[in-house]
Parts: structure tokens; C-alpha cells; sequence
């Protein structure tokens, strides 16, 4: 590891924070929009960023409460560190991070990392809120990971590799290579259980928002709530870039990947604007529906 | 030598002159009985020694007349033997009953000492109408000594027993006189050498004999009068009977069997095992103490004619296997009846007054294991060669007969000292201790541990036993009086100088094993310096267990590996069943592992057939039916890693244990379990093993136990259950695991291995140590205790995130792991219903922690301290190694890498430095750690100096449902909360499996309910129950 | 003529039989079992008897030669002794018992002495 690399990563992480606080706030706008209303100027996230690090008084409920956002930055960071964010023809190339010190196993198992520390911050908070969350959003993880690991099983053994750079490389020349169009079972599997984990309506109960947020974050203000912000913008890219990885042939350049992670963003928001809310244990049989028939299908496909 | 004919002289001129003494002497009547008793005891000793020296057995003839015209008597090995057995137990029940005898007068202590002369000459005797002539003296003696303490009952049973022996002995009386008229000899011999059942009309009178005397030994079902007779007479009466009259009546038929020729060993055989299982299964339904001892009587009895009937298969070796079953059931039935007398409670769960004097508790389960055929006693090492050598001859059906009738025993046997153990005892009265009842009991309490010392020094299989760690167990025992203090570290440093005497001997599968066994129980053990007192009865059992683990791990032939897995299996129920309100699951704990253990011996008879050896390399060449074979080996041993279909016991069993126990059952003990599939699976031939479908099925066992186990564990409000079922989950990984037969499955299962041991001692140690502190399992009566426990929390986190796998701590070394395993192997469903479980962990590993560590703190738990720095010292050295486990990998998979390689060289990892590669993928380990902490030391960083003047809340400082919450019970989100999740997967959570066996066990129960009312009570029908026998007997061996 | 004593015999035994397990009352039990035991005697010695044979003394001197087909068995003579006194013993204890169960229950009936079952 040189310090170039070190370098790349951090611009990388920089580029992604900021795509992911202008995507935030054109799904935002769109939203509005789409509801009939003017909605936030483009540069909300940036001021509410700078708004919640820079308030004077904040509060803390004690040391896990304190590590809660930690946990959940770090989640962020992390994943992109371990994650090719860019093709390039090297696998150590400069937009490869860190993903070096493992493959896609880490990757997934890694997500967590996050969404387990902020479970454990937010429950220090001792809101009920926060806890109904964590539950709702554990329930509702466990559900999406079946059909889920049922494709990226279905690919793992197309490709024969559990290196995600692997993985995008046997996509590139041409859309007709990508895992979309190779593993259609797979592709559709993921495409439907990334809608759970990006968790925009009608997968979002766990966070519940209206007003205010009704969630885990209930209780953050301050830099908390900015390093949340923050994280939330980092996973959401990176989410993005996961499927776009997976399935649509990875990017092979910075505007690719702008367009590629807006667009399967896009479908997430799209889903959203149009289906209400679920309550937990319809979004539960759903995933047991649709996606794990397909996930299953993918499976079969692929070990005869 | 003096001849035994002068038994008769003691017993009768004893009798006469017991007439001389004077109605008031009563002490010194009874002394003279007991002397008399001990002079004929002392006379068939020395014979015994004598012939045991190479002296000649010596036949008498009376009169100076040769046979039929004089009584001839037969003192050989097994007569001195089984006389002396008898005058043993003669004297030591004569002085149990001595206050009895002495209040009865003189006539009771004739007649007592006539019932004894009288068994001696019945089995001395080779003269079939002297039998019958003292099988008469017996019996009226019997019916005489039934109403020794009178009472409605006894009268009642003393006049059926008289129906019923009058029958028979007008049958044996016309069996006899046959026998002479077309045999023209009454002796035995002579009619052995006429071959009386070939001769015209001798095939008859030889059946009616041959009846009578197992109609004597009451067999099943024409055995009314027998249960009744057990029931009704005085206990000390019930054990003369028991151990005396019954251990002779099956000499008498030893000694007919002869006579009659092979072809009638097939008959006694299945009518031993009619009788036993029959018995056994009747037994179920009985609550009342001394009936049920009755029907385990004639059980025991049903088993050891089911050996005599193997005679020719079992050779040589049939004294060993009879005497062995026979003196186990001899001594603990004694001591059993003794106890009854002495304990005065009818109903078993009344005798949970028992434990009010805790060495009584201690003699009753001595009996009870001993019966059951546990190590150290005789009948573990007969049944042992029995089961051996008739799985070695292809009986395999006897032999599920034999194991299912064991196993019926077991379950009536454990309930009983379940209620011993654990039962309501605070409105029951106390007994009263009288020296004459308890040191019979003692003596033959004592005499089943020489006894079993003994029978195993007999083969070389059982010579070869270590009972070094059981005289440890024993040193503990007698010790128990001390303070915790003394006791644990003894138990500590004995622990780790055995572990480092017998280390360097040991291969390195075997080393893994024996280092989580050995360490994890001195890491467990330091918690035990927590309790206070003397914590009566906790190191003998929990060294018990720990024996029993490492004479495991040391076998050199299955011999040993089946003593440590059934030491293991008392020890771990003792520890067990110590716990708050775990009777029940104690119970299941045991049958489950009674029935494993059936299922390995049989498995273990299966290795043994066809290799006439017992070593342990015999399991990697089974040639014998080897899919059973190995099938019923995993079967075994899945019942110790609570495979799902065979889990119901462990929930319960390690939920309700104590603190320190619940780590030592399940982080350790499941453990033993996996030891043993992984030497079955070695077995088997490792990868290109001929067996494909045994690990197929496990391995969608494993992947299915993954899942159910982690489920149930979401639904839990029960902090230690929770880890109970989430071990259930945790095995199913390891079991899948191994199954895999591939180098990277077994790797991860070994990953698995220590990384349960490691975080599941942690969890169980932290809940248990806070559950000392807060005084209940359910969680959502804690919340907040981060703030009054930190390093309990801190250890709980650590411990739950390695057990969830995320990077960068140890557990994702399993999930990577599996990973490629899966997508080598193929196993691409077994891999995502796995992989599926651990996204469900989360859930309730969420909930451990936010439930019980945060939310908020309840208002009696503001004061609660730390846990205690004993539980904290083993934690956290744990944690310790979890740490080095995660930050270098390498350090741990490398090695077990290394020993896993022996079986399965190909696909092995391939390192670089820190990094693991596959074919699929790479992981660094370290570099990995290396980065996500230094990332999480930045933001820390970042988020200290942005929120140094953070404004440090209280309590309730936040604002729900528009108003400031002061009750930590209204916001402590807690109970039921994934009730979500519950709607849509209910499903999934219906108890089928525990509905399956409360099936079982409600059929065999209403059966055994059913068909006991054939004991109508009326002793006629009892007559009428002896007719049919015979008539069925006569159409079905003679024919029609 | 040798036939009906062993026949008679066995007729007695089945009558004890019958009265054993059919009447309810236990002297009459009782007296069954002397009839069965009665029978079994008479089936022995008629059993032991040999045509045309005296009773088993050696008073005569041709009795000297060929014995065993001049004279009865002895034999079951004997054991027919020794089987009566047993016989009359347990018919003893069986009455000393029906006065006891009668004692406690004021009742011969066998059906009332029940209470150890199952």
C-alpha cells in the first residue's frame, strides 16, 4: 500500500460523500416534485451537514450512545475502502481502494458492521423509537440477505470467483456480458432485494419518516447527526455501486459510475414514489416471494 | 474343606435351636440367626476361595446312595459363587431387618434363616425333585416373611403369591414326575444324559419344568403376583427377594437350560426379551416406589435370560456378561429396596425428602446408574460384551430389543431420581436414620464400585481404562465438606497438571479437542470462585464430566471412548440438573443421551463385527453393514451437538443451569459431540468416502438445525435460552461443516469449533454473572445495565459481533470460510439456508445486548454492581483470545489447516503473509483488522473533539409520545419485539419436533396404561394369567 | 383298569383348576387347591405303577431277581410322601391367610382383596 493509494481512496471517498449528498437531494426534489411541491435547493444536505457539525451544544447518553455514529461512519468508509470502485484493467489499480484485503464475502459481511454498531449506539439513547427501529430493520435485513445471497451465490458460481474484481471484469465489452443479461435470475433477484436494502418506501418502516425521523437516529442531533448524514450518503452510494458491480457491469470510469449508481437509485426512488409503505411482515413475505423464487432459480440454473 | 452339606446342618439346627431360646431373648435370637447366617456365609466362602485356588468341585451324595435314591448336591465355582452371594446378602439384610425379626419373635427369625438355607441348597442341589422340595421351603418361607410387618396389603400379596407358586409348583411337581417316568432318573445330570428332550413324552414334561421355572422367575405378563409381592411385603422382604430368591431361581434355570438342550436356549431367550421389554415399558406408568422396583426386578431378570439364551453365542464370556449384569442388579436392587424402607415414601415424587441427607441422595443414584448400566459399575461392562458379541453374531434385532428396553428402564429410573433431585421436599417429613438399615445400603453402595473396578480389569479392552481421573473425581468426592475455595483450586490444578502430563501424547486433532476441553474447563472453573460456602455436590460432578471429556480424547480402543462418553454423560447431567427448576430438562438431557449412547454402542457392535477388536482404528474400516454403522454412530453423537430433531433437551438444560455450568455444557461439552462425528467422518473415509448420502443428510440437517435453532433464539424472552438455541444454530454450522468432507468445510468447521468455544463461553459466562447480579433470565426485566456494567457489556459486544461474523473480529473467519466451501462443494441451498441463519443471528444477538445493556435501566437494578472479578478474569481472557484470533488468523487456521490436511489435502488455502487466498477469493486477515480499526480510531477521533463540551444526559432526558417518560418499564422496548417477524414466519416456529416425542412418549405412556390393567389385582385372574402362559407356551414350542 | 387312577387323577386336577380360577370364595380356593394337589399325587403314584407289580418290599426271595419289573417304582412312593406333607403345609398357610384377609375385610370374596394392582 503506498501513499498514493491512501490518496485515491480518501479522494474517492470525498467524491462519493458529496455524489451521495446531490443524489440525496435530487430524490428529494424529485419527491417534491412528484407531490406537487417546490422541495429543498440542491445544496440542502451540505447545509444540513454543516449545520448539525457546527451547533454549540450537543447531548450524549453515555459511551455506546457515543459510538453509535462511529460505528456507523466507519461501516461507510470501510465498505468503500474494501470495494473496486472504478475498473480499470488492474487489480491493484488507483480506484480499487483496499479491495485487495478481501473479496466480496467481506463486502457483505462488512455492511453490517455499521448497521450493528448503530443498533447498539441508538439503544443507548433509550428511545423507543430507536429500538422498534433496530428491530424492524434487523427483521427486514434478514429478509432481504435470503434472496440476496441466493444471487450473489448464483454469480459466485457463473464466475466461478468471489473477487468482486473478477466479478467486474468478466462484465466488461458490452452490456450484452453484464450479469443482467447472463443471470437474468440473479440480476432480477438482486434488482428486488436491493429495493430492501436501500430501504426507501414501501421498505422503510424502519426508519418511518414523516415529519421527523422515527428510527434509530431518533435521538442524534449534532455531529452525530452530521456523521450520519454523512454515512447514510456513503452507504447509499456504495449500495449502489455494489449492484452496480454485481450486476450492471461495474464502471469503468467516474461518469459511468455517476450514471450507473444514479440510475439504480433512481429505480429505488422510483419504487418508492409509487408503493405506500409496507408494514414489517408484509415486506418479510414479500422478499419470500418474488425475489427468493428467483434467487432459488438462479441457483438451480447454474448447478446443473 | 467342610462340606457343604453342612449348610443344612447350620440352617437347621440353627432353626432348632433358635427354639430353645427364650421368648424374651429376642436379641439373642436374632444374633444366633445372624451368626448362623455368617457360618454358612463363611463355609461357601471358603469354598469359593478354594475353588478360585484350583481346588475340585465336589459333588455330594446323601445316605451314601447314588442318584435317584439319595439328594446330591453340586459345589462348583458358580455355586460358591452364588451362594456366598446369597449368604452375603442374607446377613446383610438380616441385620437390615433385625429390629423387624426381633419384634416378630422367634418364629420370624426361624423362618428367615430357613428362606436362606433353603436358596443355598436350591442352588446347590442337582436333583430336580430336592429343588422342587426347597423351592417349596422357599416359598413357604417367602409367604411367611411377606407378612413380616403386617399389614392389609401384605396379607393380601402373601395369599396371591401363594395362589400363583401353588400352581407352579403342581406344574414343576408333574413336570418332574414325567421327567422320571420316561427318564427314570431325577438327577440332573442323569437327565441331561438321557437327553430328556428327545425322549418320547419327555419333550412335555421338560417344557412343564422348564415353565415352571420361568413362570418363578415372573416373567411377563403372568407376573401379577410378583409386582404385588414387591409392593406389598416389607422392603427389606423386597430385596431378599430381588437380590436373593431371584439370583438363585436363575441359577435353577442355568442349570435346567443344560438339561434341556440348546433348542430351549431360543425359547428362554424370548421370553427374557418379552419379559424385559414388556416390563420395562408397564414400569412407565408406575409411580409407586417399590411396584416399580418390582418391575424393574423383573426386567433385569427378563435381560439376564435373554443372556442365558445367547450361551453358545456369548461362549466364555457368558459368566462374565451374566454375572456382570447379575451383581450389578443384585447390589443396587438391594440398596434400592433398602432404600425404599428406609426413605417411607410410597410416591416417587415424595422422595425429594431424600436429599434432606444428601449422602442418601448420593447411594440412590449410585443404584440407579448402576442399574441403567453406567461406567464404573459391573452391568456397564456386561452390557458392553453383550451388545458386542450379538451385533459380532448378527442379532441385531435382539439387541434393539435389549437397547429399547434399556432405554424404557432409564426413563421410569431417571424420572424417579429426578424427583430425588429436584422435587418439592419442604412439606414432606424427614426419615429417621437407623444404623442397622443404613450400613447394608453403604456396603453394597461400595461394593458396586469394587465390583465394576473389577469386571473392568477383567478384559484387556477394560484394563486399559485410565481411572486415574475417576480416583480424582473420588478424592474430590470426599473432600466435598471443604470451602469453594480449597475445593476449585484443587479442581484447577489437578485440571491443568493432567492436561499437561497427558498433552505431549496426544495427535493434534486430538490436542484442539482436549485444549478447549481442558482450558475452557479451568477458564470456567475460575469463575467458580464467585460462589460462597462449600457448594455441596458441584466438583465431584463437574470433574465427573470433565473426566469423562478427556477419557474421550485419550481412547485407545471404543471400549474406553464409550466409559468417558457415558462418565461424561452422568457428570453433565449432575451439572445440569443442579440448576433452578431444570427436572424436566434434566430428564430429556438424559434420555436423549441414553438413547445416543444406545445408538453409538450398537454403532460401536456394528465396528466390532467382522475386526474382533476393539481398537480404535477398528471405526475407519467398518466392513459390517457399514451405512448403519456409521448412520448410527452420527445419530449418537448428534444427540450430544443437538442436532435439530434430537435438540429438545438442550434449551431447557442449558438455560436453567447455573452460571458457571451453562458455559461448561455448551461451550465445552457440545463439543464432545463434534469430536466425535468428525472421527466417524474420518472414518468414513474422508473425501472419497463410499457413504455419499450419510454427509449429504447431514448436511442439510446441519443447515436446517442453523436455521431453526437461530430462529427459535429471536423468540426468546429468556436471556440464557436465547444462547441456548443459538447454540442449537451454532453446532448446525459446525455439523454442516464437517459434512462438507472438503478441506475448506472442514476447516471452517474447525474455525466454528474455537470460535463457539471462545464466544459462546463469553456470552454464557457474562449473562450468567449478570443474572447472578439482577436475580432473573428475562430480559426485558434488565435494560440499562451498560451503565452499572460496563465491562460486562463490553464483553457482550465483542462477543456478539465475533459471533455475527462481521469483520474484522474472528467470526468472519468462519463465514468466509463457509463461503468458499459452499461454492466448492456445491452445496449452494445448504449454503444460503446457512448463510440466511446468520442474517436471523442478528436479530437476537441485537437483542442480547440492547435488551439486558441498554434501553432503560429498571429501578431495582440502579444499585447492581460489576459482575464479579472471578467471571471477569475468564471472560476476558477469552476475549483475549478472540482478539488474537481476529487480528492474526493465520496464527489459528494455519495450524488447524495443517491437521485438517491429513484427511483432506486438496484445496487447501494457500497464505501470503496474512493473507488467506482460495480459488475463489482472498482474504487478509490482519490488513483487514488493521484498516477498519484505524478507520474507527479517526472518526472517534473526529467525533471527540467535535462533541468535547456534549452536555451528558440523565435517564429519562428524552421526550415519547409528547411528554417525558419517568417509568423505565412503559419505555424500555423489550418484550415480544419481533413480533413482525413472528406474523411472517410463524410458521416456521411450530414445535414439531417437540409434538413428535411428546407423541412417543404419550403413546408409550397410554400403552403401558392400557395394557397394566391386566394386574387386575384379582389373584385369580393372576392363576388364570399362569394357565394361559403355559398353554400358549406348550402350542407354541411343542405345537399344536 | 391301570388307565382310570391316572385318568381320575388328572379329571381331579383339572376340578382343582377349575375351582381355583372359577369360585370366588377363598376357602373354596382353597379347597380347589387341595383337589389339584390331590390329583397331581394320584397321577404320581399311578404312574410309578407297574402291571401286575407288588408293593416295592423285598420280603421274597424272587423278588431278588429282575426286580424292577416285579415290584411298583419306590421312587415316586417317596416323593408322593414328601409332595402330601409339603402339600398339607401350604394348604395350612393358605387357611392361616384366608383368616387374616377375612380378619381385615370381613369378607371371603377374592374380589374384594384388590387393593395392589396395575
Amino acid at each position: 500500500m503506498t501513499i498514493a493509494k491512501l490518496g485515491y481512496t480518501l479522494l474517492g471517498l470525498f467524491i462519493v460523500w458529496n455524489w451521495g449528498f446531490l443524489m440525496g437531494a435530487i430524490f428529494r426534489k424529485i419527491g417534491a416534485r412528484v407531490s406537487g411541491r417546490i422541495g429543498i435547493p440542491f445544496y440542502q444536505p451540505w447545509i444540513n451537514f454543516f449545520k448539525s457539525v457546527g451547533v454549540r451544544t450537543t447531548i450524549t447518553h453515555g459511551v455506546m450512545y457515543y459510538l453509535g455514529p462511529v460505528f456507523r461512519l466507519t461501516g461507510g468508509i470501510g465498505l468503500l475502502f474494501f470495494m473496486p470502485l472504478i475498473y480499470t484493467g488492474d487489480p491493484n489499480g488507483m480506484w480499487t481502494n483496499f479491495s485487495f484485503e478481501g473479496d466480496l464475502i467481506l463486502i457483505l459481511y462488512f455492511q453490517l458492521f455499521g448497521m450493528l454498531g448503530m443498533a447498539m449506539g441508538a439503544g443507548e439513547g433509550g428511545h423507543p423509537y430507536s429500538a422498534m427501529g433496530i428491530a424492524r430493520g434487523l427483521a427486514q435485513h434478514a429478509a432481504v440477505e435470503l434472496p440476496l445471497t441466493l444471487a450473489i451465490l448464483s454469480i459466485a458460481i457463473q464466475y466461478d470467483t468471489f473477487s468482486m474484481y473478477k466479478i467486474v471484469e468478466a462484465q466488461q465489452g458490452g452490456f450484452q456480458n453484464w450479469v443482467l443479461f447472463t443471470n437474468p435470475f440473479a440480476a432480477g433477484a438482486i434488482i428486488l432485494a436491493m429495493l430492501g436494502a436501500m430501504g426507501h418506501s414501501p421498505f422503510n418502516l424502519v426508519k418511518a419518516p414523516n415529519e421527523i425521523l422515527i428510527g434509530p437516529a431518533t435521538e442524534y442531533e449534532g455531529t452525530y447527526l452530521g456523521f450520519m448524514q454523512s454515512a447514510g450518503s456513503i452507504l447509499h452510494v456504495m449500495e449502489a455501486v455494489l449492484f452496480m458491480n454485481l450486476v450492471f457491469g461495474g464502471a469503468t470510469s467516474w461518469p459511468e459510475l455517476i450514471v450507473k449508481t444514479f440510475l439504480i437509485y433512481f429505480w429505488s426512488v422510483f419504487v418508492g414514489m409509487v408503493f405506500p409503505r409496507y408494514k414489517i411482515e408484509q415486506s418479510i413475505t414479500w422478499f419470500f416471494k418474488v425475489p427468493l423464487v428467483l434467487g432459488v432459480l438462479a441457483i438451480i440454473v447454474f448447478s446443473f | 474343606m467342610i462340606s457343604p452339606i453342612h449348610i443344612l446342618t447350620i440352617g437347621l439346627g440353627g432353626a432348632f435351636a433358635l427354639g430353645f431360646v427364650p421368648k424374651k431373648a429376642k436379641d439373642a435370637a436374632a444374633v444366633l440367626m445372624l451368626a448362623a447366617i455368617a457360618l454358612m456365609g463363611v463355609l461357601t466362602g471358603s469354598w469359593l476361595i478354594g475353588l478360585i485356588n484350583g481346588e475340585s468341585a465336589q459333588q455330594i451324595f446323601t445316605a451314601g446312595f447314588k442318584p435317584p435314591f439319595s439328594i446330591n448336591l453340586l459345589m462348583g465355582l458358580n455355586e460358591s459363587v452364588l451362594t456366598t452371594a446369597v449368604n452375603f446378602i442374607g446377613l446383610l439384610g438380616g441385620i437390615y431387618l433385625y429390629r423387624n425379626l426381633k419384634e416378630a419373635g422367634n418364629h420370624a427369625v426361624m423362618v428367615f434363616l430357613i428362606f436362606i438355607m433353603g436358596l443355598n441348597v436350591v442352588i446347590m442341589t442337582r436333583d430336580i425333585f430336592n429343588l422342587f422340595v426347597f423351592l417349596e421351603i422357599v416359598s413357604i418361607a417367602t409367604a411367611g416373611l411377606v407378612i413380616l410387618t403386617e399389614s392389609g396389603k401384605s396379607i393380601q400379596a402373601g395369599f396371591k403369591y401363594m395362589l400363583a407358586t401353588g400352581i407352579i409348583s403342581g406344574v414343576l411337581l408333574l413336570g418332574i414326575i414325567f421327567a422320571y417316568y420316561y427318564s427314570g432318573t431325577l438327577n440332573i445330570d442323569g437327565l441331561t444324559a438321557a437327553n430328556i428332550g428327545a425322549l418320547k413324552g419327555g419333550s412335555v414334561a421338560l417344557l412343564l419344568i422348564m415353565v415352571s421355572i420361568i413362570l418363578e422367575l415372573k416373567s411377563f405378563p403372568a407376573n401379577g403376583w410378583g409386582l404385588d409381592i414387591y409392593e406389598g411385603s416389607n422392603a427389606g422382604i423386597g430385596a431378599m427377594l430381588s437380590a436373593a430368591t431371584a439370583t438363585a431361581m436363575y441359577f435353577v434355570l442355568s442349570k435346567l437350560l443344560e438339561m434341556a438342550g440348546s433348542e430351549w436356549n431360543y425359547w428362554v431367550a424370548l421370553i427374557g426379551a418379552v419379559s424385559f421389554v414388556g416390563s420395562n415399558v408397564l414400569a412407565l406408568k408406575q409411580r409407586i416406589a417399590k411396584r416399580l422396583l418390582g418391575y424393574s426386578s423383573i426386567g433385569q431378570i427378563g435381560l439376564l435370560m435373554i443372556i442365558l439364551g445367547f450361551k453358545d453365542v456369548l461362549g466364555d464370556n457368558t459368566p462374565y456378561v451374566a454375572f456382570g449384569i447379575l451383581f450389578s442388579h443384585y447390589f443396587a436392587k438391594a440398596g434400592l429396596f433398602w432404600l425404599a424402607g428406609i426413605v417411607k415414601q410410597n410416591d416417587i415424587a415424595n422422595w425429594a425428602v431424600i436429599r434432606k441427607k444428601p449422602y442418601f441422595l448420593f447411594l440412590m443414584g449410585t443404584f440407579i446408574f448402576a442399574l441403567i448400566g453406567f461406567p464404573p459399575f459391573p452391568s456397564f461392562f456386561a452390557k458392553w460384551e453383550l451388545v458386542m458379541e450379538l451385533v459380532n453374531t448378527g442379532n441385531l434385532p435382539w439387541v434393539v430389543a435389549i437397547l429399547f428396553g434399556s432405554m424404557m428402564e432409564a426413563v421410569y429410573l431417571f424420572r424417579w431420581f429426578g424427583y430425588a433431585i429436584k422435587g418439592e421436599n419442604e412439606n414432606i417429613e424427614d426419615f429417621k436414620i437407623e444404623w442397622n438399615k443404613i450400613l447394608p445400603v453403604g456396603i453394597v453402595a461400595i461394593a458396586l464400585y469394587v465390583t465394576g473396578y473389577f469386571t473392568s480389569q477383567h478384559t484387556d479392552a477394560g484394563a486399559a481404562i485410565n481411572w486415574i481421573p475417576l480416583f480424582f473425581v473420588a478424592a474430590i468426592f470426599i473432600l466435598d465438606f471443604l470451602p469453594v475455595f480449597i475445593k476449585n483450586t484443587i479442581a484447577i490444578i489437578g485440571m491443568a497438571f493432567y492436561f499437561y502430563t497427558i498433552y505431549p501424547d496426544l495427535d493434534n486433532l486430538r490436542l484442539v479437542f482436549e485444549a478447549i476441553f481442558m482450558i475452557g474447563g479451568i477458564l470456567t472453573l475460575i469463575a467458580g470462585y464467585a460462589y460462597k460456602g462449600t457448594r455441596p455436590g458441584f466438583y465431584p460432578v463437574a470433574l465427573l464430566m470433565y473426566a469423562g471429556l478427556t477419557t474421550i480424547i485419550e481412547a485407545q480402543n471404543t471400549l474406553q471412548f464409550f466409559f468417558g462418553w457415558e462418565l461424561m454423560t452422568a457428570g453433565s447431567y449432575f451439572l445440569i440438573i443442579r440448576g433452578k427448576r431444570s427436572m424436566p430438562h434434566g430428564l430429556s438431557y438424559m434420555l436423549f443421551s441414553v438413547g445416543g449412547a444406545y445408538a453409538l454402542l450398537m454403532g460401536l457392535g456394528m465396528a466390532f463385527a467382522g475386526q474382533g477388536s476393539y481398537d480404535m482404528s477398528i471405526i475407519n474400516s467398518i466392513s459390517y453393514i457399514p451405512y448403519w454403522a456409521y448412520g448410527l454412530l452420527i445419530v449418537g453423537f448428534l444427540t450430544k451437538t443437538a442436532a435439530l430433531g434430537l435438540h429438545i433437551w438442550l434449551p431447557g438444560a442449558h438455560g436453567e443451569a447455573e452460571s458457571d455450568v451453562s458455559p461448561m455444557v455448551s461451550a465445552i461439552l457440545l463439543k464432545a459431540g463434534v469430536f466425535g462425528i468428525v472421527l466417524t467422518l474420518i472414518g468414513m473415509g474422508g473425501e472419497n468416502n463410499a457413504y455419499p448420502w450419510l454427509p449429504y443428510a447431514l448436511g442439510w440437517l446441519g443447515a436446517i438445525t442453523a436455521f431453526s435453532g437461530n430462529l427459535m433464539a429471536v423468540f426468546q424472552e429468556d436471556a440464557k435460552r436465547l444462547l441456548a438455541y443459538s447454540s442449537i444454530g451454532q453446532l448446525g454450522y459446525i455439523v454442516l461443516g464437517f459434512a462438507m468432507m472438503s478441506h475448506l468445510g472442514w476447516l471452517g468447521g474447525f474455525s466454528y469449533v474455537v470460535n463457539h468455544f471462545l464466544y459462546k463461553a463469553v456470552l454464557f459466562l457474562t449473562i450468567g454473572a449478570v443474572v447472578l447480579r439482577v436475580k432473573t433470565h428475562n430480559m426485558y426485566e434488565m435494560g440499562g445495565l451498560i451503565k452499572r456494567m460496563p465491562l460486562a457489556f463490553t464483553a457482550v459486544m465483542i462477543g456478539i459481533i465475533a459471533l455475527s461474523g462481521v469483520p474484522p473480529l474472528s467470526g468472519f473467519a468462519g463465514k468466509w470460510l463457509f463461503y468458499n466451501a459452499i461454492l466448492e462443494k456445491g452445496w449452494y441451498l445448504q449454503g444460503a439456508i446457512m448463510f440466511f441463519s446468520g442474517g436471523i443471528a442478528f436479530m437476537y444477538l441485537w437483542r442480547l445486548i440492547h435488551t439486558i445493556f441498554l434501553g432503560q435501566l429498571k429501578d431495582n437494578h440502579r444499585n447492581v454492581k460489576e459482575i464479579s472479578i472471578w467471571f471477569l478474569i475468564p471472560i476476558y481472557t477469552l476475549l483475549a483470545g478472540i482478539m488474537v484470533y481476529s487480528v492474526k488468523p493465520q496464527w489459528v487456521l494455519q495450524p488447524l489447516g495443517d491437521i485438517v490436511a491429513q484427511w483432506f489435502p486438496d484445496g487447501q488455502l494457500t497464505w501470503d503473509g496474512g493473507t488467506a487466498f482460495t480459488k475463489y477469493g482472498h482474504w487478509a486477515g490482519t490488513a483487514v483488522a488493521v484498516t477498519i480499526i484505524a478507520a474507527f480510531l479517526v472518526v472517534t477521533a473526529l467525533l471527540m473533539i467535535s462533541t468535547r463540551k456534549a452536555h451528558k444526559v440523565k435517564q429519562f432526558d428524552i421526550t415519547y409520545s409528547g411528554e417525558r417518560p419517568e417509568r423505565p418499564e412503559t419505555t424500555h422496548v423489550a418484550y415480544n419485539v419481533f413480533e413482525g417477524l413472528y406474523q411472517a414466519m410463524w410458521v416456521a416456529t411450530i414445535p414439531l419436533v417437540e409434538k413428535w416425542w411428546n407423541k412417543v412418549s404419550d403413546f408409550l405412556h397410554d400403552t403401558a396404561g392400557i395394557v397394566r390393567r391386566i394386574y387386575s389385582g384379582n389373584g385369580q385372574s393372576y392363576v388364570i394369567h399362569i394357565v394361559l402362559f403355559i398353554i400358549v407356551t406348550y402350542f407354541v414350542i411343542i405345537g399344536g | 383298569m391301570e388307565y382310570i387312577t391316572i385318568t381320575t387323577g388328572f379329571l381331579i386336577i383339572l376340578a382343582g383348576l377349575w375351582a381355583i380360577m372359577t369360585r370366588k370364595n377363598l376357602i373354596r380356593i382353597i379347597i380347589g387347591f387341595s383337589l389339584f394337589d390331590t390329583g397331581i399325587h394320584i397321577v404320581m403314584v399311578s404312574m410309578a405303577f407297574v402291571k401286575g407289580g407288588v408293593a416295592p418290599i423285598l420280603d421274597k426271595k424272587e423278588l431278588l431277581t429282575d426286580t424292577a419289573h416285579k415290584i411298583v417304582d419306590p421312587v415316586p412312593q417317596a416323593l408322593v410322601l414328601t409332595a402330601i406333607v409339603i402339600g398339607l403345609g401350604v394348604t395350612a398357610l393358605m387357611l392361616a391367610y384366608a383368616m387374616r384377609l377375612h380378619q381385615e375385610k370381613k369378607s371371603l370374596d377374592i374380589e374384594s382383596f384388590k387393593d395392589l394392582k396395575w
